[in-house]
Parts: C-alpha cells; structure tokens; sequence
C-alpha cells in the first residue's frame, strides 16, 4: 500500500468497565453489567459507529475473575454488529487445534468474515484447572504454540473453497475429492482431519500476536499479520515497529502484511484539565495496598514496606531469565522505572491505568497528536485502544477522537469492505492443501 | 405437577435442510443453508413463535457436509431469540471440564438462563483428530463421562450465587469468600478450580441426554433431566419410559425430575394422500447404493449384492454386544428387521426419514391424535421434533399442530418462565458447594488480564 493512502488502524481492548484498575468504581461504570450481553453489544456498536477495524478480548484460564468466554460473546456479538471486526483470545497450551480451528472457523461464518485469533502461548499458568503437573517453559511454549497454528492452519485448508457443490440432480452434495486429509503429524499433535466445517470465508480468520520477546516477535514476523505490543515510548515504538518489521524479509513477506499495533490507554476528555482530574478520581478507587501486592510479584521483595514516595528497589527485580510469565512486559515496566527514575506511587499509577500499556491523560486533539506522531513516524500502524473507563471513555474517542482523525485524512469513513481482513487491507491467503490425499 | 395440568415438552431438533437423508434435494430445500447462521436463526424464530421450549443440535467430530460448532451457533441463536432453550451436544471424551464448565456458564448468562447440554459420550470415534492413539469403549466413556460431568458441576457451584457484589463504596467487586476452589481428584482428571466466571443464571444449564443402552439409561436415570431417544413404536416407547422412570427411586429421585422426548419425525399435509406424495418423492431421492453401503457397514453384513426388493435378515449381523458406538441404536435396528422383515429398499426407506426415530406422515389432526396418545399413554412427556424437511415442515408443525394441541390443553399459550428450567418444570439445583469445607481462593493467584 502507498504511503499516501496508508490509513491508521483502530482496535478497541473491550472490557465491561475499564482498563484502570479503579475504574469499576467509577459512576459511570457498570460492573454489575460485566456479563450482560445486551450492554456489550452496545460497547460493540459503539466501536462501530466509530468504524473501528475490530474489538479484542483478552483470555486466559487460571480461574477467579467472572468473564464471559470469547467465542461465546463474540458469536453473540457477531449478532449484533455488521462490520466490526472480533478478535478473540486463545491460548494454545490448554486448547486442542481442532477444536480452535473449528470454533474460529464457525466464527468467520457466522460473522461472515470477521474473526480474528489473538494466538497467545499462555502467560499465566492454568496447568491446575487442566489435568497438568505444570506450566510449560516459555521457549517450549513458544515451539509447541508454532506447530498448533501450522495444525490449524492446515485444518482450515482441509476443505477446498469450492468443495460443496450442491448438486440437487447429480446427488452430489460434497466434491469428496475436495476434502483433505490432513495427516498431520508433529512433535506434539498428530491430526488426521479434514475438519469438520468449510474452509473459513476470509481463507483463515486474521492471525494476531502478541509476543514481544525475541521469541515472539521471530513468530509474529513468520506467521502473524496483526501484532498487538506494549510500548512505553515512542522512541521504542520505533526501535520495535522497525525491529519487527525487518525480520519479515527472511520470510518472504512485506511490510504491509502485518500490522503493528501498540496498546494506547488513554483519558480524554475536552480539556486537559478535566482530563486530569478524571485520572486522579480513577486512582483514588485503587486500593493501594493490594495494588502493590500484585507489583511486588516482579521483585523479591514486599513494596508495601517502602513508602510510596521512596524510589522503585530496581535492584531487587528478578531478572527477566527468571521469569516465567509475560517476560517482555517485565522489562516494559522496568525499563520505564529505570529510564524515568520512578517512585513507587508513580509505578503503581502507570500500571493501574494501562497494565504496561502506554497511557495518556489529555484533551481530545492532544490524543489526534499523539496517534498521527507515531502513525506518521512509523512507530505504529495504529493502535489497539484501551479505554480506562467504559461507556465514556469509548464514547468519547468515538465521538471526539475519531473525527478529528478522520479530519486530517488519517482514518476510514466508510468501511472498506465487508470483512476484517479487507479493513486491515490484508490478502485473503490461498488454499495450499490440495495437493493432499482427498477423503 | 399435578396430572391435569401436565403439558407437552417439545423440543425441535435443528439440521440443514431436514432430518431425511434425502432433504437436501428435495425442491423445498437450499442445501446451502448447512453453515448459514441465518438459515439457524429463521428456524429458531419460526420455533420460539410456536413456543417450542427449545432447540437441539447434534454434534460429531467428522466432516460429513460441514457444520457449525454448536456454541458459536447457539450463542448467535441466542442473541437472536428472547424465550427457547438452547441445547447443545458436547462430548465428554474428546474435551475438557474446564472449558465445557466455562463455555455452557458463559452461553447460560448470555441467554439469559436457556442452555442445555446434551452429553454424549462420543458415538463416533474421533481420536485421530485429537492425537489420541483410540477410542474408548462404550462402558469406559461412560464411566469417564459421569467423573466429567461431576467436574462440571463442581466448577459452576464454585461460585456461590451471592458472590459478585460490584460494591462500588467499599471498593469489593467480588466477594472472596464466596469463590472456592473445588481440589478435585479424580481417575480421569484433576480440576483445581475455580471456574472463571459466575455461576450460571439457572444454576446448572439443563442436562440432558441420549443414552438408551443399559449403561446410558443408568446414566440418564442418575444425571439426566431431559432424555432423547430413538423409538420405532408406541410400545416401545411405553416400555422405555416405565423402564427410565423406574430407575429414579434407587438414585432418590422423582418421576418428574427427568422428561423422556423420544423423537418424532412427521411429514405433513393438509391431507393424508398429500403427505404420503410427498413421503414417496423423498424416497424417490433416496441415494440406495450409498444407503446400502453405510447399512452394511452398520449390519457387519455385506448388502451390496442383495436386491433392492428382497427380505432382508439379520442373519450373520453383528450383536449389539459387539458394538461400540450407539449400542440401543443397533439394536433397535435388528429389532425392526425381525418385527417387520422389511425388503432391502423398505428398511433404506424405514430410517431415511430420521435414522430410526419415529416418524409420521399425514395431517395436523391425525398427527396431534398421535402425539396426545404418546403423552397420556405413558409413552413420552413431549417430543424431540425432527421435521423431514427444513424449513417447511417445521412452519407446519407450528402453524397447524400446535394451536390443536394447545387447543386440546396440552401444550402452553405462552411463555411464562424465563429460564429453560423453568418451562420444564425443573427446579434449580442448590449450590452443592456451600455445605462443603472447600478451601477459599487464593485471590492472589488470580489471572491478571492483559
Ligand atoms: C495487548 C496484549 C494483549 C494480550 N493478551 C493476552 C491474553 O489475553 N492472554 C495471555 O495469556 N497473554 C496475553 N498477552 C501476552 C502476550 O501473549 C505475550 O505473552 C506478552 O506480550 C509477552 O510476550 P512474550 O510472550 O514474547 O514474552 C497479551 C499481550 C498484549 C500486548
Ligand atoms: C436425539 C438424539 C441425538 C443424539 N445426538 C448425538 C450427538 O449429537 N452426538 C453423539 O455422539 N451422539 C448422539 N446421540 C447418541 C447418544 O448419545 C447415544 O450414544 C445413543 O443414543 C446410543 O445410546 P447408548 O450410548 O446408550 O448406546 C444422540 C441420540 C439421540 C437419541
């Protein structure tokens, strides 16, 4: 795509109340609406008023938190919306390929064409609620993650686009020599297939990752062609946008087939004062206490016994060999710490808002700025959008953010076509399986 | 309930073009409809304005023609609909607990309190597409099943009713005490818990089952709340019922805390020579070499030279002891070719029409006779409606048989209960877990989201 017509790129992260950590004690916010598909069906329709590219959930199966599951909600919301694309989080370590493929692909044909897969390897262990003694590694997540999208992918192509044929006379319904075996066998999986649905209607539902270890961004640049980042600034937005997107050469592919998108949690509002004073009710809402709990896990030891205004015990963090969880966001939120010389209640405020995701307090031309600063300069395709306060905060990006996007040239006004892939301009992939033995 | 006021339960069983095998050709039908989702919406409609209590869909692990999955489908049905139940089969052999906990809690709070599940062991084999060396035998799915729904149960009691607070003022979205992990330690698996999200609007969705072998009777008779099953005949079908209902009592339940809807797969006109012309151009589709083939991979007895118009025995067929899959299936097909000694192209037609349910051809009244004989001759509570021809003989049904039936005062007028629990007439199970001493959550373990 030219330069001149490249378009920013809108994702929202959907959550029923908010990405700060307070904001479920807002007034505006309803926790007690957290499962009602009515109101997230209106979140949704509000993203496509905006002509948002896709609405995203995060996932993940340790238990405790009261979530409704992805492909159940984004089915309903398929319901419900025409355009906006659903992208929906699983995890390849406690899921089985054909059932992903299978579920993903019903998705795309319920949507006609709209999902999306977050592929994540499985950040927080959930080996206790699936027969497991243990979390795997991470590189050997990593390596078992890669051959389960390979199953998948070839469990998508088991059907030839034109398999079915409906023959009323002939009595042919199925082109059997259409249908492939897959005969998959792995290190890990071994699948015979075809699957048991036709190949989805964008070929594969759009692969998106998340990785940002040297490990995760090697199987983003080879396989995926959305990428979901936390960036803390934008000189590493760029360090990582061009790192990534170097590494797609040695894959055969162009740097328009997979498109960066770092998370933005950002408070808007018409002036940045009012702005600011939103932030600072939002922090009030967080218990500190528990709040430093869960920072404390990343450092040996308790920061509840420091004062609030003391500097951050840097030299007390596990190193990032050491940690087995989300690796790269560990350095996000140390490097930060490092780099700004943070106390610990500035830690706490940067994670209670964005979780490690870049977040920004200001008015809504100040938010335009910073979008069209990294569009502009190739830190970013656009963003993956993390309202800290839902409905308003939505809203108000909609309403207010959007347009002003739209007025300087930057956004979509109409949505392209009718399929995610066709909104984020990416190729539908051709079918490779027909060289296979038929069933 | 007391006896007067009993009503008819009925459930319509959805597929493509219809439950004949030979629907798809049929003029009345657009076979490509098998993934459409509007084609699973417009029936579900035209089902929730019968008042149907709800819709089923069957499941398998095989490509056959191609299907969608059933909670993607079920959940996009119900943000289409306000009233019916939403059944869907998911097997215990190829999945997980956690998963299946998770996904039918999520379905039951997005329906508002509608899911089913029908838990079936895995008819089909399906190892080879889950890197599993075989598949089990009939006794031991059955046995890993009961272990798997207990999980299930288990996750959706390990909140309790009461445990989400959204205290704004306090600051307590959830209250810990109240979520527990449920340590279970079993042969097959191993389930800390707790499950990731609150406990279902009906408490538990409705289970329901399929089972008509000894072991799945015993099954259905100890878990089940709703039962499908295949009868060929009236009689049949009264034998089943008293048999089923009789096993309660050992497992300290009450007749009606479990609703038998065997199947019922009509074809209907105006007129009965009507139905029967139309009965005729379905068999007239019939594929009889293909029919021939899968019957005799059935049987275990080679077919393919055997005429059309010849007897057929069951000489030389395999005993339902031999078979792994669907046991009550097989034998209810060897008793049908030594009750009726069908011709080859008879028996084909015999179970065209819905694979060895009951089916019926003629009109709206004679078909209400019938049902209304089943109901108060203790052969069914309802009916698992299986229309030969999709969508028409569903609107039929609809438009001519039910108001007759509610006419006659056994079917309901409208729709008074939100839950699919409710219009079943089933209590909602207490939460287990609160009498037990189950250890809290260690909410310091819980995930942190991304
Ligand atoms: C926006 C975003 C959303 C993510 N969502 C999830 C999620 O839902 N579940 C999960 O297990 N991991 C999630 N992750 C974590 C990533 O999959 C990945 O583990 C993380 O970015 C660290 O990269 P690494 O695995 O290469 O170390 C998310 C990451 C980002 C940036
Ligand atoms: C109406 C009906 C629907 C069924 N649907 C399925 C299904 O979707 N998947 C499946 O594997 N078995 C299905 N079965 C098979 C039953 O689970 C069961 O295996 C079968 O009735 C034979 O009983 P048995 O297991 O006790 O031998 C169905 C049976 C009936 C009567």
């Amino acid at each position: 795509m030219g330069e001149a017509n490249r378009k920013v790129h809108l994702n929202v992260f959907l959550r029923a109340t908010g990405h700060h950590a307070g904001a479920w004690r807002h007034e505006d916010a309803h926790p007690e609406l957290e499962l009602d598909i009515d109101y997230l069906g209106q979140l949704a329709r509000i993203a496509e008023r905006g002509k948002l590219d896709s609405i995203f959930l995060a996932d993940g199966y340790a238990g405790g938190g009261s979530k409704l599951e992805p492909f159940t909600l984004l089915s309903a919301l398929a319901s419900v919306t025409e355009h906006i694309g659903l992208i929906a989080t699983v995890g390849t370590v406690y899921n089985d390929p054909f059932h992903v493929a299978r579920q993903f692909a019903s998705l795309d044909h319920i949507s006609g064409g709209r999902a999306g897969w977050n592929i994540v390897t499985g950040a927080g262990s959930a080996a206790h609620n699936f027969s497991r003694d243990e979390h795997p590694e991470h590189a050997e997540r990593y390596e078992t993650g890669e051959e389960f999208v390979e199953v998948v992918k070839q469990l998508w192509d088991s059907w030839e686009d034109d398999a079915l044929i409906f023959d009323k006379k002939a009595g042919k319904l199925v082109d059997s020599s259409k249908v492939h075996e897959i005969n998959f066998k792995g290190h890990t999986y071994v699948v015979k297939g075809p699957l048991n649905i036709p190949r989805p209607p964008q070929g594969y539902p759009v692969l998106v990752q998340a990785g940002s270890s040297e490990q995760g961004k090697e199987l983003a640049a080879k396989t995926a062609e959305v990428i979901f980042t936390a960036q803390q600034t934008f000189d590493a937005g760029r360090e990582f946008y061009s790192d990534v997107k170097g590494r797609l050469a040695k894959y055969g592919r162009s740097a328009d087939e997979l498109v960066i998108l770092p998370g933005l949690a950002p408070i808007v509002a018409d002036t940045e004062a009012e702005a600011r004073e939103l932030e600072e009710e939002l922090h009030s809402f967080v218990d500190t206490k528990r709040a430093l709990d869960g920072l404390s896990e990343r450092f040996t030891v308790n920061l509840n016994d420091y004062a609030l205004d003391a500097p951050v015990p840097l030299d007390k963090a596990k190193p990032a060999e050491e940690f087995n969880g989300i690796r790269s966001r560990q350095e996000v939120i140390l490097d930060a710490a490092r780099r700004e010389g943070f106390t610990i209640r500035q830690l706490l405020y940067r994670s209670n808002g964005g979780h490690g995701h870049i977040t920004f307090t200001g008015s809504v031309l100040q938010t335009a700025d910073l979008i069209e600063k990294w569009f502009l300069n190739h830190a970013a395709d656009g963003f993956n959008v993390l309202p800290q306060l839902f409905p308003t905060g939505l809203e108000i990006f909609v309403d207010k953010v959007i347009p002003e996007l739209q007025n300087r040239g930057l956004f979509r006004t109409e949505y392209e076509g009718a399929t995610l892939r066709e909104s984020l301009g990416l190729r539908r992939p051709a079918n490779t399986r027909h060289l296979q033995q038929s069933i | 309930m007391g006896g007067s006021e009993r009503k008819l339960n009925l459930n319509a069983f959805l597929a493509a073009s219809g439950h004949h095998e030979a629907s798809w050709r049929h003029a009345d039908t657009s076979p490509e409809c098998g993934v459409d989702i509007h084609h699973y919406v417009k029936l579900t409609q035209i089902a929730e304005k019968g008042l149907l209590d709800s819709v089923f869909l069957a499941d398998g692990y095989w490509a056959h023609s191609g299907s969608l999955e059933p909670f993607t489908l079920l959940s996009a049905l119900a943000a289409s609909t306000r009233h019916i139940g939403l059944i869907a089969t998911v097997e215990t052999t190829y999945n997980e607990p956690f998963h299946v906990a998770r996904k039918f809690a999520s379905l039951d709070h997005i329906s508002k309190g509608r899911a089913g599940w029908n838990i079936v062991t895995g008819a089909g084999p399906a190892a080879e597409q889950f890197s599993r060396v075989q598949h089990p035998k009939h006794h031991e799915r059955y046995e890993s099943a009961e272990e798997f729904v207990e999980v299930v149960k288990r996750l959706w009691d390990s909140w309790e009713d009461d445990a989400v607070r959204n205290d704004k003022i306090n600051g307590i979205l959830i209250d810990q005490a109240k979520v527990h992990t449920i340590d279970f330690t079993g042969k097959h698996h191993a389930v800390q818990g707790p499950l990731n999200i609150a406990r279902p609007p009906q408490g538990h969705p409705v289970l329901v089952q399929a089972g008509s072998s000894e072991t799945g009777k015993d099954f259905a008779a100890k878990l089940a709340e709703v039962i499908f099953t295949a009868q060929l005949t009236f009689e049949e079908a009264q034998a089943f019922y008293a048999d089923v209902k009789a096993r309660l009592a050992k497992y300290g339940r009450t007749a009606d805390q479990l609703k038998v809807l065997p199947g019922l797969s009509p074809i209907l006109a105006d007129t009965e020579a009507e139905a029967r012309e139309m009965e005729e151009e379905l068999f007239q589709l019939i594929d009889h070499e293909g029919a021939t083939k899968r019957l005799s991979i059935r049987l275990g007895i080679d077919l393919s030279n055997h005429g059309l118009d010849d007897r057929v025995t069951a000489d030389g067929a395999l005993l339902t002891d031999q078979v792994s899959g669907m046991k009550s299936r097989h034998q209810l097909i060897l008793d049908l070719i030594e009750r009726e000694k069908p011709t080859l192209r008879e028996l084909i037609n015999r179970l065209a029409g819905a694979r060895g349910h009951f089916t019926f051809t003629g009109t709206p009244l004679q078909l209400a006779d019938e049902i209304e004989r089943w109901f108060h001759g203790g052969a069914a509570d309802g009916f698992n409606l299986m229309p030969q021809i999709y969508p028409s003989g569903l609107e039929r049904f609809v438009y001519k048989v039910i108001p007759e039936l509610q006419s006659r005062g056994l079917f309901r007028t409208s729709y008074e209960e939100q839950t699919l629990r409710g219009k079943l007439g089933l209590m909602r199970p207490e939460n287990a877990r609160i009498s037990n001493d189950s250890n809290d959550f260690n909410y310091s373990k819980k995930e942190v989201y991304l």
